[in-house]
C-alpha cells in the first residue's frame, strides 16, 4: 500500500486456493473469510504505518509462495491443507486457519 | 498511413451472421485491403464457409485475407500455462491439482478468450503483429458478446475501484493487472470510435429477432458504441411464395421489415433467404454481390443443381410421451437452445399440454429476451401469476437485474450488523465484481427448482453447463476448504446449510426422473452444432439431455416450388444428422403459417408437437 519505513512489521498471509480473498465471489459468503478481512482492515487502521499486511493467493501470486522457503517446506510436506499460513517478519505464526484480530495483535507485540 | 477499421458482426445463432461477416471480408480483400476475420464463437462455421481448416491461429484464406478461430479452451489453456508453468518445477503435485482445477472456472475461460480478443484490438497501438486495413469480428451470439464487450468497462472500473480499497480483484492483484486496464481502456475507446468501429447486427424479420436486436443495441449504446448498422437476412422472396401457407409468412416478414425500418433509424441492408447453404467462395461471392450492390433486384438462388422432381424422405418424429409422462413427483422440464430458435414457443406449448391435462403447471423463464407475455397475450412479470384462459397454468419471469440487486441487498443486510464500516465498503466494492451477477441469477433460479408446489415446472431456458460447473467445482473442494479455512462454529454451520441446499438442487437436476433437459434447434448447420456442444457441456456437469426438438420444419405438402423443395431437402439432411449426432429421440415442431400468439394458436402448436402424428 504505502512505502514502508525499515522498522515496520510485515505480516504475510498465504491464502488457500479460492476465487478471491473476500469470500464474496463463491456461491455463498464464507464468514471465516469476512472475519479475517475485517481483522486485517482493523490492523491496518490501528497500526497505520507500523504494520504492513499482505495477502497472497496461490493462483495469482505463486511467485510469493515460491520465494518463501518456510511456506514451500510446509506445502511440500503437508500439501494445500496447511494453508492458510500466517507469517510475521518471515516467521510462521499460524497454520491451517486464520488468526483472529487479537492473535494478530499479540504477534505484533506492540 | 491508414488506421485499421473494425467491424463487429453480431446476432443470435443461425441468422446468417458468419455468412455476412465472411462476405464482407471477401469484399474488402477483393478491394485490395489487407483483411483479417476473427471469430470468438465456439460454434463457428468459418472453416465450413471457406472450406479449409482454420483453428486457433492466423491462417491465410485468400489473397489479402486471413482468418482465425479463437478456441476458448485453447485460450484458457494458454492463459493457465502462462501462470502455472513456472510453478510446476517446485510445487508438489497435490498443490498443482488444486490449482489446475481452479483454472477451470468459467470466469477464467471468459477472461482468457476475451484477452485474445483484445489482443487484436490493441495490436496496432502496441505496435505488435501484422498490420491490417480491416479487422472483422464474427462474434459469438448476442448475450455472450455483449458480456464480453462490457468486460473492459466493468473490469476497468472494478480494477480502479479496487485499487483504492483492498487492492484485490477476481482476476488478480491490482498491481499485476494495471497493464490489462490500459489494454481494456484502449479496447473500450476503439468500440466507441464511430470513425473506426462499426457494429453490424444481423437479424431476421421476426418478433424475437427484432426484440433481441433492440435490447442488444441499447446495451451497446450504453457502453459507448455509436456506429450501428443492420442486415435483415432470411427475407422470403415474394415470387416464390405462391402457396397460401408461405404467402402468409411472406406478409409477416414484410410487416416486420416495416417495423424494423421505423424503429431503427440506421443503415439497413436487406438480404433474401437462399435456396441452399452458403459454402465455398463462389456462393460467398453471390452473397457479397447483393450485400454491397445495394440494388433492389436480388437473387435467391445460390446456384446449386436443378431439381426436377421433388423426392422427399419422410422423417419419423420420435415419441417423447414416455419421457415426459407424469410420475407423481414434481417434474422440471428445461428447454434450452440459442435465442430465437423458438424455445419460448416450445415451452409454452409444453406447459399448455400439461395444464390442459389437469396438472398444476408453472411456466418460468430466466431469459431476459423472453417474450412469454407476447405469446400468451397477457402481461407476465416477476411475481407468479395465474395465466388467464388456461386452467392450472401459472407463469413468472425471473428478472436477472432485479435478482442481482436483491442478492446484493441481502448480502449487505446480513453483513451490516456484523462488520465495521470499513469492512462494509470492502464488501460493497467486491459485490460490484461481474462474477456476482451469475451467482445471483442462479440463486434465484434455485428457489424455483427446489419448489414442490407444482406437478410440472417448465423452464424456458436452462442454466448453462458453465453455471453448473461453477457450482460444482468450488463445492467439490469446498469440502476441503471448509475444513481448513473455517475454524469457528458459525462458519461451519453457514457452510453446511448452503452446501446442503446446493447439493440438493444439483442432485435434483441430475436425476432424470425429476429433471428433463431438452434442446430446441432449427434443422440447420449452426444451431445443431451449437446445441451439440452445449449438450456435451451439460454432460460434463453430470446432466443427461433426454430429447431434441427440431423446430420450424417445412411440411412436404407446402413445398411446391423449387425454392422450398431445395430448402426441405436441406432440412432433411440436418434432421438425419441430428439423430446421428445426438443419439436421442428427435421430435418435430412444423413451421406454421403465422407466429404463435394467443391461446388458440398455442393449443394448435401443442397438438402438433405432442400428437403422435409420426411422419412429417
Amino acid at each position: 500500500m504505502t512505502i514502508q519505513q525499515t522498522e515496520s512489521i510485515k505480516i504475510e498471509i498465504f491464502d488457500p486456493p479460492m476465487c478471491c480473498p473476500s469470500g464474496l465471489c463463491g456461491p455463498e459468503i464464507d464468514p471465516a473469510l469476512l472475519d479475517i478481512n475485517e481483522a486485517v482492515l482493523k490492523i491496518k487502521k490501528d497500526f497505520n504505518g507500523k504494520v504492513n499486511v499482505e495477502r497472497y493467493l496461490l493462483s495469482q501470486q505463486g511467485q510469493k509462495f515460491m520465494q518463501q522457503p518456510e511456506v514451500m517446506k510446509r506445502l511440500q510436506t503437508n500439501g494445500v491443507e496447511i494453508l492458510p499460513l500466517t507469517l510475521v517478519n518471515g516467521k510462521v505464526m499460524k497454520e491451517k486457519s486464520y488468526p483472529t484480530f487479537d492473535e494478530l495483535k499479540k504477534y505484533l507485540g506492540i | 498511413m491508414n488506421t485499421t477499421k473494425y467491424l463487429f458482426f453480431s446476432g443470435k445463432g443461425g441468422v446468417g451472421k458468419t455468412t455476412m461477416a465472411c462476405a464482407t471480408a471477401v469484399h474488402y480483400a477483393n478491394e485490395g485491403k489487407i483483411t483479417l476475420i476473427v471469430t470468438t464463437d465456439p460454434a463457428s462455421n468459418l472453416a465450413d464457409v471457406f472450406e479449409t481448416e482454420i483453428g486457433h491461429k492466423i491462417t491465410p484464406l485468400l489473397n489479402n485475407l486471413w482468418g482465425m478461430e479463437i478456441d476458448p479452451d485453447k485460450a484458457t489453456e494458454e492463459y493457465r500455462e502462462s501462470i502455472l508453468s513456472p510453478m510446476r518445477a517446485v510445487m508438489p503435485q497435490s498443490v498443482m491439482v488444486v490449482l489446475e482445477e481452479q483454472f477451470n472456472s468459467p470466469c477464467t475461460t471468459e477472461i482468457a478468450s476475451f484477452d485474445r480478443f483484445v489482443d487484436f484490438m490493441v495490436a496496432e497501438k502496441e505496435g505488435k503483429g501484422e498490420k491490417y486495413d480491416v479487422v472483422i469480428f464474427d462474434t459469438a451470439p448476442t448475450g455472450h458478446t455483449i458480456r464480453l464487450l462490457e468486460l473492459p468497462v466493468d473490469w476497468s472500473k472494478h480494477i480502479e475501484e479496487s485499487a483504492k480499497g483492498e487492492g484485490n480483484t477476481c482476476i488478480g492483484p491490482v498491481a499485476s493487472i494495471q497493464k490489462n486496464k490500459v489494454r481494456y481502456d484502449e479496447a473500450t475507446r476503439l468500440l466507441g470510435d464511430a470513425e473506426r468501429t462499426t457494429f453490424v447486427f444481423v437479424l431476421q424479420p421476426e418478433e424475437t429477432s427484432v426484440y433481441e436486436t433492440k435490447r442488444s443495441s441499447k446495451e451497446l449504446k450504453e457502453i459507448g458504441v455509436k456506429n450501428i448498422e443492420l442486415v435483415i437476412n432470411g427475407i422470403l422472396p415474394g415470387e416464390v411464395c405462391d402457396h397460401p401457407f408461405f404467402k402468409s409468412r411472406y406478409e409477416m416478414h414484410q410487416k416486420y421489415i416495416k417495423i424494423i425500418e421505423s424503429d431503427f433509424p440506421v443503415k439497413i441492408r436487406k438480404m433474401y433467404q437462399r435456396d441452399g447453404e452458403i459454402k465455398g467462395i463462389e456462393r460467398l461471392l453471390n452473397i457479397e454481390k447483393d450485400l454491397f450492390a445495394n440494388s433492389g433486384k436480388q437473387s435467391y438462388s445460390i446456384g446449386n443443381d436443378e431439381i426436377t422432381k421433388a423426392v422427399f424422405n419422410n422423417f419419423t418424429a420420435d415419441s417423447i410421451d414416455e419421457i415426459i409422462k407424469p410420475n407423481g413427483k414434481t417434474k422440471s422440464i428445461f428447454f434450452t437452445g440459442k435465442g430465437g430458435v423458438g424455445k419460448t414457443v416450445i415451452s409454452v406449448a409444453t406447459a399448455y399440454k400439461f395444464a390442459s391435462e389437469g396438472y398444476k403447471t408453472l411456466l418460468l423463464t430466466t431469459d431476459p429476451a423472453s417474450h412469454i407475455g407476447e405469446v400468451l397475450e397477457q402481461h407476465i412479470n416477476d411475481k407468479i401469476q395465474k395465466v388467464e384462459g388456461v386452467a392450472n397454468l401459472w407463469s413468472v419471469i425471473v428478472d436477472q437485474e432485479k435478482a442481482t440487486e436483491e442478492y446484493k441487498q441481502r448480502i449487505i443486510e446480513e453483513s451490516k450488523s456484523k462488520y465495521s464500516e470499513d469492512m462494509m465498503i470492502a464488501i460493497k466494492e467486491e459485490l460490484e465484481s461481474p462474477c456476482t451477477e451469475e451467482m445471483a441469477a442462479f440463486d434465484k433460479f434455485m428457489a424455483y427448482v427446489e419448489s414442490d408446489d407444482y406437478d410440472f415446472v417448465v423452464f424456458d431456458t436452462a442454466p448453462t453447463g458453465h453455471t453448473l460447473r461453477l457450482l460444482e467445482l468450488p463445492f467439490d473442494y469446498s469440502d476441503q476448504v471448509s475444513l481448513m479455512v473455517t475454524t469457528s462454529q458459525k462458519s461451519q454451520e453457514a457452510k453446511s446449510v448452503t452446501q446442503k441446499r446446493f447439493d440438493k438442487v444439483i442432485a435434483r437436476m441430475k436425476n432424470p426422473e425429476k429433471s428433463i433437459f431438452s434442446f430446441v434447434v432449427y434443422p440447420e448447420s449452426t444451431p445443431v452444432i451449437e446445441a451439440y456442444r452445449a449438450m456435451l457441456d451439460l454432460k460434463e456437469a453430470g446432466i443427461q439431455t433426454q430429447f431434441v426438438v427440431a423446430n420450424q420444419v417445412l411440411k412436404p405438402e407446402y413445398c411446391t416450388n423449387e425454392f422450398f423443395i431445395k430448402r426441405r431437402i436441406m432440412q432433411e439432411k440436418y434432421l438425419s444428422e441430428m439423430k446421428e449426432r445426438f443419439q436421442l429421440p428427435v421430435t418435430i415442431m412444423p413451421l406454421l403459417e403465422s407466429e404463435i400468439k394467443g391461446i388458440a394458436m398455442i393449443q394448435k402448436a401443442s397438438n402438433l408437437l405432442y400428437s403422435k402424428n409420426g411422419k412429417v
